[in-house]
């Protein structure tokens, strides 16, 4: 079965409005941004968009307005913004519903539904505000049926009554967007380097969109299946997007964007420069290609990774440092 | 030699780390010191990140947890689900030494805040949130990293991210947490405070040469005992040498002098 499909395809299909998002990849390391882009650029509304390690990618979808909840357990772009500044702006100002997490809970989650589990059993969040503080009310939960009804609920162990465990139930996930570095037309994905929470997220969620460095043939990524991470009949759609990542890195192909993450971080400190912003780099460009040609050649070459050292070593066409 | 309180601060890091040592650091200055350690008297450490790799030993610094310049000669970069559970184990067995938190706001039992100022549900500043911290904290032996200022060392925390000795010697059983397990020092700029045996309180250990325990007390929001803190050994002129010349060359964590 072929699952290739254009982006435009891809996110039409599987994205609706009001659907529950979960996204690939850690900070600024394998985000499916040109997947996030499309969405921004296709208007996107009311999404529930579940986080882990998120960065400018759930930033963004935030700062465009395609986002009705946000479930956090951290949102920056490491050592460039510390605190990602839309997602920070749109809670000061309550214009989104928030929970809190820890990123230990999310992994649970994630691994909960993809082994179809209907809650988790922990000790994290004890004694802690994560506890006492509680984001989004069962009353407010009760409209928003995406939602699980509560955040959690703290009850003893069934096998050893003196010990308290925090019980949080699993969500459920319309859509996960994930960027791998090799896929083929029938579904088989493989990801170089940390893979993150992402097989989990895969499994878990009701629709899986990828999107890729390369296409390669099914003869080729079944040479080594004990390489590949997900399975054929996992994803729903395969997009081809090299640079697809970008701005941030991605192992083996190119490293993040140093300055334009710099910029990204400098355009979320004002309503109408980040607006700017969207317009120019989300949704005028028509494609993926044609965002990919604005920031030209010579800028996605020098982001490309020195092998054997997997970050980019400043280039100037020849001139060694 | 001279020397700057970011330096010293890495110093002191690097002291709390001892060889063979499973050390989760995170980025900044923990990676710094923990860098230093490993080149100094710790070669055998092992150093973690809450993304899920293990024992990189990064070329250039990493910016984030999930920077591919921390796998560099890792030995994993496993699903970081399974990275938790080496946490989560540590009710069953060692399997982590020490990990490094750093925060907003800490109180005098070392709970942690990396959440929001003011009203949880109408910040007046919103940060990143918990990150890995909250489980950290759960589960593994801490030392706290902070800018030593009074609005930074307050009696009570904002929102409590990440839970420290609660209130006291019994405050993580009340609550069901680990409770021989918790926040062991906390280094600032200034210097290295410790918690109490018997109490759970903080109290000043070490503090800097050329900082007074007066200015400890004037930087600090809460009542602190300073009566048995000591001046700390200054920097030892090898370390400072390798902290510069291979570690960070380009001063960009240990700052300009």
């Amino acid at each position: 079965m072929n699952k290739l499909l254009s982006l435009s395809e891809a996110i039409t299909t599987f994205v609706h409005d009001g659907d529950s998002l979960c996204i690939g990849g850690c900070t600024t390391n394998r985000k499916p941004y040109a997947l996030v882009r499309e969405i921004i650029r296709q208007g996107r509304k009311n999404l529930y968009l579940h986080g882990a390690a998120s960065g400018g990618d759930a930033d963004m979808l935030i700062g465009a307005d395609c986002c009705i909840a946000y479930i956090n357990s951290y949102c920056a772009n490491s050592g460039y913004s510390n605190v990602s500044r839309r997602y920070r702006k749109y809670v000061e100002e309550g214009k989104l519903l928030l929970e809190d997490y820890s990123l230990d809970i999310h992994a649970a989650l994630y691994h909960g539904a993809a082994m179809g589990f209907p809650f988790i059993a922990v000790k994290h969040m004890l004694g802690s505000d994560l506890i006492d503080k509680v984001g989004i009310s069962e009353e407010v939960r009760s409209q928003h049926p995406k939602l699980p009804p509560k955040k959690y609920t703290i009850g003893a162990n069934p096998f050893d009554p003196g010990d308290i465990l925090c019980y949080i139930p699993v969500p459920s996930i319309d859509v996960a967007l994930i960027h791998v570095q090799k896929a083929a037309p029938d579904g088989t994905c493989r990801i170089e380097g940390a893979v993150f929470n992402d097989l989990d997220m895969a499994l878990g969620a009701r629709h899986v969109i990828i999107s890729c460095e390369e296409i390669v043939t099914e003869e080729e990524i079944r040479r080594e299946p004990g390489l590949n991470q997900i399975a054929c009949i996992v994803p729903d759609a395969i997009v081809l997007t090299p640079y697809g990542a970008h701005p941030s890195q991605v192992c083996n192909y190119y490293d993040y964007d140093r300055d334009y993450l710099r910029y990204y971080d400098t355009v979320g400190k004002e309503d109408a420069l980040y607006q700017e912003y969207l317009e120019e780099w989300a949704i005028e460009p028509k494609d993926h290609y044609e965002y990919l040609e604005k920031l030209g050649l010579r800028r996605l070459f020098a982001l490309n990774v020195r092998k054997g050292l997997n970050f980019a070593v400043p280039l100037n066409f020849g001139e060694e440092r | 030699m001279e020397y700057t309180n970011k330096e010293m601060q890495v110093i002191m890091i690097a002291r709390q780390i001892q060889n063979g040592q499973r050390v989760i650091v995170g980025t900044g200055l923990p990676l710094v010191g923990a860098s230093l350690a490993k080149i100094t008297y710790a070669p055998n450490c092992c150093l973690l990140v809450e993304s899920g790799m293990i024992d990189g030993n990064p070329l250039e610094s990493p910016t984030s947890v999930a920077d591919l310049r921390f796998a560099h000669k890792a030995s994993t970069l496993g699903e970081t689900f399974r990275y938790f559970g080496l946490q989560n184990n540590m009710l069953r067995k060692k399997s982590i030494d020490l990990g490094f938190l750093g925060g907003a706001q800490v109180d005098p039992y070392g709970n942690l805040n990396s959440t929001s100022l003011g009203d949880y549900h109408h910040p007046s500043t919103r940060f990143s949130g918990s990150g890995g911290a909250n489980g950290i904290a759960t589960y593994v032996d801490t030392i706290l990293m902070m800018r030593h200022q009074k609005r930074r060392f307050v009696k009570k925390v904002d929102y409590l991210t990440s839970p420290g000795w609660i209130d006291g010697p019994d405050g993580r059983a009340k609550k069901g947490l680990p409770s021989d397990r918790g926040p062991r020092a906390v280094i600032t700029d200034l210097g290295l405070m410790r918690f109490d045996h018997k109490t759970k309180r903080m109290y000043l250990a070490e503090y800097f040469p050329g900082v007074t325990p007066g200015i400890i007390m004037e930087n600090t929001g809460f009542e602190i005992d300073v009566s048995r803190s000591v001046e700390a050994k200054p920097p030892e002129k090898e370390s400072l040498e390798l902290l510069r010349r291979e570690v960070d060359p380009n001063r960009i964590y240990i700052g300009k002098v």
